[in-house]
């Protein structure tokens, strides 16, 4: 990592709690042997606000949040292949509306289902290896963008099921590609990180017409001209390890490695010379513990505060839009112990959950109303 | 922060030289706390900055969520009206109702699991667990087939040369494994790793301000400077330096204010106002001469320059030349004064003028070229390719001659020494001649015009040097001289003129060539050339200022952009004033002008040399030391050239082999700039390859391949020199080996050597069978054929990535991890990694009985692999190669059955009777 000079520190925020925040456990779940890797809240439907989605091993289960702390289990999946371990998983939708449920893992397939027929959609064949993470474009929630450990990153409609662009190639990653995200509201634009310990900014805006063209396309989706979009925008060193998460926080980038903190920076891009910019570290936000590969954290709907989990099961959540940053709360179980592969924040960020590697899910709800 | 920085200068400052002497101690604590106080300002800066940035984000921030919101709320709002029962939406009013039944019958258990929450007991609550659990039977995703792993790869139909930014020398890497679940660490001992510390820091902003408001405030001394250093992290003479850069920058910005306050910045054309070589720096630098393409990806940008020794002949103009080629032809501009005398034998003459053109334009440039010219000129104009190769040797030996000064020939004595006596008696014939031909007033007006000129150089002349003076001297003769010739051009039969003007111009070059030798020893003169440039664009300017007066309205100055232009426009298409308007002056200077400019230029004799248009002088003068780029724009992605450094003690990865002799790699061309026959410091002979078509040297270079003469054999055999060598023929270089354009509607070349289709060009062509992308039978991917093809087809290239061996050594490390490596040594220099970018072949597996082979081959001056069919292979079966791996390095699974079994090294004979000979 550069060493940051005299007048560009960033900010970084003190582990005291603020109490601003209180959550307590209300439910705890045992789903199964194998490691949960991935949770999510669907933030696609307002519908759906309470509904959320784990994965892990073969398995795709489907979750309401109730009252009371009530978890209720609505729906499971499982892959007729024992073998897959599926990584994450994302909400989308049809245009009809129908919420889809997409889903990747070791095998490189990237699984639609319609949780609305209960039924696979469709299964996208095409990825080298296997899949890291899925994000769904929020603005068309029937575009999602897949990081795979075969280096690149994919652009699929799940409407169509085609995979309109292929992020790889002479500006792309040099490793796995281990996190991706889209813009909350520049629709062209992505951010991917991975073990190359680089984050990466594309555009699609030169590419926009074959997007546009995925929506109507009637022919077989492998007919569909496929392109490739070698080169990013830009790219950012922040780390000097794997990087395993990153999103958006506006115009700014939330990314981690494993260095015990989450970093806020921003891209300064130069739209006349692509691939060239500078990073500006504005926040950074201890997390104690994190110093393994694969934790992910997670925003609320209006990203004011993020969750992460540690190697020893403990959640740090952090308000993100304050400066300095305030740590609103840190949850720690006696029986959490084990590390906590991604969080879920839920839309106004009263409920946390977290699922665990030793296969269990933890909600903690907010006891006192913000 | 300029309220802050008056406040602290508002201190009343001390003497800081003084109090430093009397009282060091106190001083520098206070020079400390200054900083500090400075550090704590910034700092202050620094968070309020931050803080009003992330709330300009959130604000922005708020917007954004809130139109999220609102389209996942209209999302359900479309799906409420849909008649389909959403199964989602059902089972959660499902789960719903049953939480509402449960509560209203477990009632109490739920509270009580509650009270245990609160003391966050070990029994956790699974609220419904039990009931919806059960309820939910799992659905079955169907097992869909998956894919062999690959890394995503990019196409490529020819190898590229790395780009430096895809190095991994010097960078941190790490290998996760996947079955150990531990990361490793595959990059290079931290010695060799590039310390990024040590790259000079830039000055921040704030590093400046809390630099500046030091020194202003408690002054400037040693003791500041090194705790301004200690604070700082630097070293106390980079401080220094950048305040002295600081104060500099300062006085800068406000002259530049006042500058700009003063006039506003003129709007020049910037492309115009640069000469040609500027000009053309960036074609130079971007445009492969190989590839003849920008940008090449290949031999990469900023390639080293070589100047073929031997020139093109001027495009000859066969069709258009008396048809005017637009309103301004100088055709028509000419036509307008003569019929304005009337008078039909002066508009013969004019007519006259543009046949003999290239003539006298060839004559102009060089010896050779007015050979050549004066063939063409006498219309034997026949194919240029032939006339180019049965000319080749006519060439060499006249460009060879230019090359040696011709010092001690007569005729160089004898043009410096002609004195004035000539010079009048050339004069007075002009005279007498323009006096017959009085009638013709522009031509007159013209001569006039010239004599100006002439009087005037001598006038300026006059005061300078001897030497230099004589040169002028000469010069001016010489101007006459051509002067008068034009005159007397309608007296003179043709053929006449012709012989007067293949006279002129050699003495001319010879005459700068001695010139410039009897200036070097000279005392007078240190920089001889440089001298003669001097002057020649001094007389250029007289030239200009002469024009301006004289010349008739509307003949700009020329800019030397445009000279530029115009001179390489003469040297392509000879003396055709419209080809050079129409091609390289557009826009620029209309077809009469730049005739009037070329009669001008061609009246002075040394404009060649002044124009740096008779690239031939200039040429020579230079040829010693290869043309040096100039020094303006550098472009982006430079190919780097590592200097290919063999570690013995290095570790090499497995990488693919074509040959079994070890230590007898190809040898990797890079074309040599030698402008005469490739002597010993020859860099091709130097580094042990041929010269090729690319180098400078000219044909007859001994060092030369020189292709194959075949005629039966369709250089399928070794007996073809080519084939044997390991080329593929060329057909610039080969004698039969032809190649046709389209389909033949646009005209065939002329078939030689009785229908003899050359079969050694497949890969320069591309003529490779289909190859398939399929499920290996073997393990993973695998290369299949389409159709079937007989021993020793060609079936495609392998193409990938060219790297350096010590690139390669890193790249190897993780590829062995991963024991998958698509690495093949190519040549000394270079080794193609397929990794990331290459053709389906890298996919064809290794087979210890293949049949299928590799062989590099040199293609156009770079070497390529291609894959040939060992043996017949039908349509649908999966090729199969020998990736020949050093053997001790082969994986187990590409170890032949004897080795791997045995550890014992030594050749092991197998079938076909290629044994590996092992290391």
């Amino acid at each position: 990592m550069a060493k940051t000079t005299l007048g560009c520190e960033p900010v970084v925020g003190t582990l005291t709690p603020s109490k601003k925040r209180e959550y307590r456990v209300t439910n705890r779940l045992q789903e199964g042997k194998r490691p949960l890797y991935a949770v999510a809240f669907n933030f696609i439907d307002a519908r759906y606000y309470n509904v959320f989605a784990t994965v892990g091993g073969n398995r795709v289960t489907v979750y309401q949040c109730l009252e009371g702390g009530v978890i209720a289990v609505l729906q499971s999946y499982v892959d007729e292949d024992k073998d897959e371990s599926f990584y994450t998983l994302s909400w989308a939708c049809n245009i009809d509306g129908m919420p889809f449920l997409v889903a990747g893992g070791i095998n490189g397939i990237i699984r639609v289902i319609d949780t609305g027929t209960e039924k696979i959609h469709k299964s996208f064949v095409g990825h080298g290896d296997s899949i890291n993470e899925v994000r769904t474009q929020p603005l068309k929630p029937s575009l999602v963008v897949s990081a795979s450990k075969d280096e690149s990153v994919r652009l699929w409609n799940v409407r169509t099921g085609i995979c309109v662009l292929i992020f790889a190639g002479a500006g792309g990653h040099r490793n796995e590609v281990l996190s991706v995200d889209f813009h909350p509201s520049d629709i062209y634009r992505i951010a991917s990180c991975g073990m190359d310990n680089t984050v990466k900014i594309w555009s699609m805006k030169e590419f926009w017409t074959y997007v546009e063209k995925s929506f109507t396309w009637t022919d077989l989706p492998s007919k569909f001209p496929t392109k490739y979009v070698q080169f990013p925008v830009f790219i950012a060193s922040v780390h000097s390890n794997y990087v395993d998460c990153n999103r958006w926080l506006g115009d700014f980038i939330l990314s981690k490695s494993v260095d015990n903190e989450i970093v806020l920076w921003e891209p300064k891009t130069k739209e006349q010379s692509p691939g060239e910019g500078a990073v500006d570290i504005l926040q950074k936000y201890p997390v104690p513990e994190c110093d393994i590969w694969f934790i992910k954290f997670s925003c609320d709907f209006h990203y004011n505060a993020a969750a992460i989990g540690n190697r020893e099961g403990k959640i740090f959540v952090w308000e993100l839009q304050s400066s300095p940053p305030v740590l609103i709360a840190r949850l720690s179980h006696m029986q959490c112990r084990s590390p906590i592969r991604q969080t879920a924040m839920s839309f106004d960020g009263s409920t946390i959950l977290s699922c665990c590697e030793d296969g269990t899910i933890w909600r903690w709800d907010s006891t006192v109303t913000p | 922060m300029a309220s802050k920085a008056s406040a602290i200068k508002s201190d009343p400052s001390k003497d800081p030289q003084v109090v430093e002497v009397e009282q060091g101690s106190q001083s520098s604590k206070d020079i400390i706390s200054v900083i500090d106080s400075l550090k704590g300002q910034v700092a202050a800066d620094r968070c309020s900055s931050i803080k009003k940035r992330m709330e300009e984000n959130r604000q922005k921030l708020v917007g954004i969520t809130n139109h999220l919101y609102n389209l996942s709320k209209t999302r359900k709002n479309n799906v409420m009206t849909e008649k389909n029962v959403d199964l989602l939406t059902k089972r959660q009013t499902d789960a719903l109702g049953m939480l509402n039944g449960l509560d209203v019958n477990n009632g109490e258990k739920d509270n009580s699991s509650f009270q245990e929450e609160v003391h966050a007991s070990s029994s956790v609550l699974l609220g419904t667990s039990s009931g919806s659990k059960s309820a939910v039977c799992p659905i079955k995703l169907p097992e869909v087939k998956t894919l062999p792993p690959y890394t995503t790869w990019i196409f490529l139909d020819r190898n590229q040369r790395m780009t430096e930014d895809q190095s991994v020398v010097g960078r941190r890497r790490i290998y996760y494994d996947q079955n150990g679940g531990e990361a490793l660490i595959c990059s290079d001992s931290e010695e060799e790793i590039v310390e990024e510390d040590e790259e000079k820091r830039e000055f921040g902003d704030s590093e400046d301000f809390i630099l500046r408001m030091t020194i202003q405030e408690v002054g400037l001394s040693d003791a500041v400077l090194d705790s301004l250093a200690e604070c700082l992290s630097r070293k106390p003479s980079d401080i220094k330096a950048r305040y002295e850069i600081l104060l500099k920058g300062d006085k800068d910005l406000l002259c530049f204010k006042e500058r700009e306050a003063e006039d506003d910045p003129k709007t020049d054309d910037s492309f115009l106002d640069k000469d040609l070589d500027a000009a053309l720096d960036s074609f130079d630098n971007l445009f492969c001469r190989r590839c003849l393409v920008f940008d090449c990806r290949l031999h990469g940008c900023s390639q080293d320059l070589v100047f073929p020794a031997e020139r093109q002949t001027p495009w000859s103009c066969t069709d258009e030349e008396n048809v005017p080629c637009g309103p301004n032809c100088y055709q028509l501009a000419l036509k307008h004064p003569s019929t304005a005398t009337a008078s039909s034998p002066v508009h013969d003459a004019f007519e006259d003028k543009p046949i003999d053109s290239p003539v006298s334009a060839g004559a102009c440039i060089s010896p050779r070229k007015k050979t050549t010219g004066s063939f063409v000129g006498k219309g034997q104009k026949s194919n240029q390719s032939e006339s180019a190769s049965s000319n080749g040797r006519n060439m060499s030996e006249s460009s060879d001659s230019e090359i040696k000064p011709r010092e001690g020939s007569p005729s160089v004595h004898h043009s410096p020494t002609p004195p004035r006596t000539k010079l009048v008696g050339k004069s007075g014939v002009r005279k007498r001649n323009s006096k017959r031909v009085a009638e013709r007033v522009l031509k007159c007006m013209r001569k006039r015009q010239k004599k100006n000129v002439t009087s005037d150089f001598v006038s300026v002349v006059d005061g300078c040097l001897r030497p230099r003076d004589m040169k002028l001297r000469s010069t001016s003769r010489k101007e006459n001289e051509d002067a008068s010739s034009s005159s007397q051009q309608k007296v003179n039969s043709p053929i006449t003129r012709k012989s007067r003007r293949k006279e002129s111009p050699v003495p001319d070059i010879q005459k700068f060539l001695s010139v410039e030798a009897h200036d070097g020893p000279s005392e007078d003169i240190k920089d001889a050339p440089r001298t003669i440039n001097e002057d020649i664009s001094s007389k250029e300017e007289f030239v200009d200022e002469n024009i301006y007066k004289h010349e008739l309205a509307g003949d700009k100055s020329w800019k030397a952009i445009e000279k530029s232009l115009f001179a390489k426009g003469v040297e392509i298409f000879g003396r055709n004033s419209c080809l050079i308007a129409r091609n390289l002056l557009r826009g620029l200077k209309t077809c009469a002008e730049i005739f009037q400019y070329m009669n001008f230029t061609e009246n002075k004799p040394s404009y060649g040399s002044g124009d740096g248009a008779n690239s031939l002088v200039e040429g020579h003068s230079k040829d010693a030391e290869p043309r040096t780029r100039s020094r303006f724009v550098r472009r982006r992605g430079r190919v780097r050239r590592l200097k290919y450094t063999w570690k013995s003690a290095g570790y090499h990865s497995i990488r693919k082999r074509i040959s079994e002799r070890k230590d007898q790699p190809c040898r990797q061309f890079n074309p040599c700039s030698c402008q005469s026959a490739c002597g010993k410091q020859c860099s091709c002979l130097l580094n042990g390859t041929c010269c090729e078509k690319y180098c400078g040297c000219p044909k007859t270079c001994k060092n030369r391949f020189r292709g194959c003469h075949c005629a039966k054999s369709q250089c399928r055999s070794r007996q073809c020199p080519c084939f044997a060598a390991d080329r593929e023929c060329d057909p610039d270089v080969c004698r039969n080996c032809w190649v046709g354009c389209g389909d033949g509607t646009l005209g065939v070349p002329s078939q030689r050597g009785d229908n003899y289709e050359c079969r050694n060009m497949k890969l320069l062509l591309k003529q490779q069978q289909r190859v398939l992308l399929g499920r290996s039978d073997v393990s993973g991917w695998g290369a299949f054929l389409k159709n079937s093809v007989g021993k020793h087809e060609y079936l495609g290239e392998y193409t990938g990535e060219l790297i350096s061996h010590r690139e390669a050594d890193k790249r190897g490390k993780i590829y062995d991890r991963e024991n998958s490596s698509f690495l093949f040594n190519l040549n000394d220099q270079f080794v193609l990694d397929a990794y990331r970018k290459g053709d389906k072949l890298k996919f064809a597996n290794h087979s210890p009985d293949p049949n299928c082979y590799a062989k590099v081959i040199m293609v156009a001056g770079d070497h390529r692999v291609g894959i040939f069919a060992k043996e017949r292979i039908n349509a649908g079966e999966e090729l199969f190669y020998d990736y020949r791996y050093e053997p001790d390095r082969a994986p187990a699974w590409a170890r032949k059955p004897e080795v791997a079994g045995s550890k014992k090294e030594e050749s092991v004979p197998l079938g076909a009777g290629r044994a590996k000979k092992l290391a």
